[in-house]
């Protein structure tokens, strides 16, 4: 795990297995970084759940780069690269049935923007944009 | 046994029975929420009995009626045994497996169990008084504790993906589950649907979890309100709502 000072902002990364076992790490990770951003519990809840869905829909093999830009009030995180398959469709299904949960819809709900970048060799990177409740 | 409770026993099984029929022949799904309805004194019963370790009942009980739910998803109608007795080893086996998986015993240090424990009401409270969900400051200082032992906590009583669904709701591979048994490429098409959509799994989620993941996801509530409509605190809520999105993406596994 890496940190370095850029453009006034924190950057995090660390490079972890895909293995379930590995998710509560990076949980842990998550909220660490949130309370550096200052986010309330809740927010701190919402991009520790984004990450895990995607970590989740990514199946568990092979490994993930996973960055974090800190900021008061807001962290921006990629997450990549990733193997294409499912995931993107997940990320297409914004506007999914009733009775269906598609993970665009769940990260709609918890991150205020997330996106995708092609990466090498067919591969995505995942943006997700997640801002802290402003308090005084 | 008074011949009376015999003979009451005796209908009630029957009863269990034919809706067991409905479930499974007829495909009828208010048949299985019957079902589940009627034996969750049962689950409640089997979690009492492992309350006190570290876990809230109601989690427990939680846990329990996933097993109930695969026990009623299982059971062969062949089989010349009740409901009951067969689906309390599967409720028991799903509540040891959630202890053994969570390991609260050997790995999670008393400190942060009872940190734990007192988390949730922290920050009900926290949200009421400041108007807004705290930060990690806010419930470390509320506590008397630092921002890394509620960090620990948070992650001690969140770490519910370790939950173990290998069996999932259909079981073993020889086990019948309506969802896998269309045919060849059309199954491998759904299937993929289905891993994207979530849906067959968001349809066998108990009401109350069902109702909580639309208020989040489709409503767009925050967890507070959910917490506030539901009768649960924040944290309960937050703990659901990752559970059960974990429990989904395991049945489809």
């Amino acid at each position: 795990m890496s940190t370095e000072r850029g453009d006034g902002l924190e950057l995090v990364e660390v490079d972890t297995p895909l293995d379930l076992a590995f998710h509560g790490v990076v949980r842990l990770l998550v909220s660490g970084i949130a309370e550096q951003a200052n986010f309330g519990f809740e927010a701190m809840d919402d991009l520790q759940l984004a990450i895990e869905r995607l970590l989740a829909e990514a199946g568990g093999e092979g490994r993930v780069k996973i960055s974090f830009q800190v900021a008061p009030g807001s962290v921006r995180t990629r997450i990549g690269p990733l193997r294409e398959g499912s995931l993107a469709a997940a990320l297409q299904e914004s506007n999914g049935e009733t009775g269906t949960l598609p993970l665009a819809r769940i990260l709609s709900a918890v991150v205020d923007s997330f996106g995708v970048e092609p990466a090498t060799d067919g591969q995505i990177v995942v943006r997700l944009e997640k801002l802290g409740t402003p308090r005084s | 046994m008074s011949d009376q409770a015999n003979g009451a026993r005796a209908a009630r099984q029957r009863e269990d029975r034919e809706l067991l029929r409905r479930y499974h022949v007829d495909g009828d799904r208010s048949a299985r929420e019957q079902l589940i309805a009627r034996h969750l004194p049962l689950v409640r019963s089997l979690a009492r009995r492992y309350a006190g370790r570290g876990e809230a009942l109601e989690d427990i009980e939680q846990v329990g009626a996933i097993g109930l739910i695969k026990a009623i998803d299982r059971f062969d109608l062949e089989r010349e045994v009740s409901l009951a007795t067969y689906a309390t080893p599967n409720v028991v086996g799903e509540i040891k497996r959630h202890f053994r998986d969570k390991g609260w015993a050997i790995r999670v240090p008393r400190s942060l169990q009872e940190l734990n424990a007192r988390m949730s009401s922290t920050i009900d409270d926290l949200t009421a008084r400041l108007g807004h969900s705290p930060s990690v400051a806010e419930i470390a200082e509320s506590l008397g504790t630092t921002n890394e032992e509620v960090l620990e906590a948070l992650e001690v009583g969140s770490a519910y993906t370790a939950l173990s669904l290998d069996a999932g709701p259909a079981g073993n591979d020889d086990d019948s589950d309506p969802m896998e048994t269309i045919g060849g490429e059309d199954a491998e098409f759904d299937r993929s649907e289905d891993r994207a959509t979530l849906g067959p799994a968001l349809a066998r989620l108990p009401d109350r979890e069902r109702e909580i993941l639309r208020m989040r996801f489709e409503e767009g509530l925050p967890q507070t309100q959910i917490a506030d409509r539901v009768g649960l605190s924040q944290m309960h809520v937050s703990r659901l709502i990752r559970r059960s999105l974990a429990t989904m993406r395991e049945e489809l596994e």
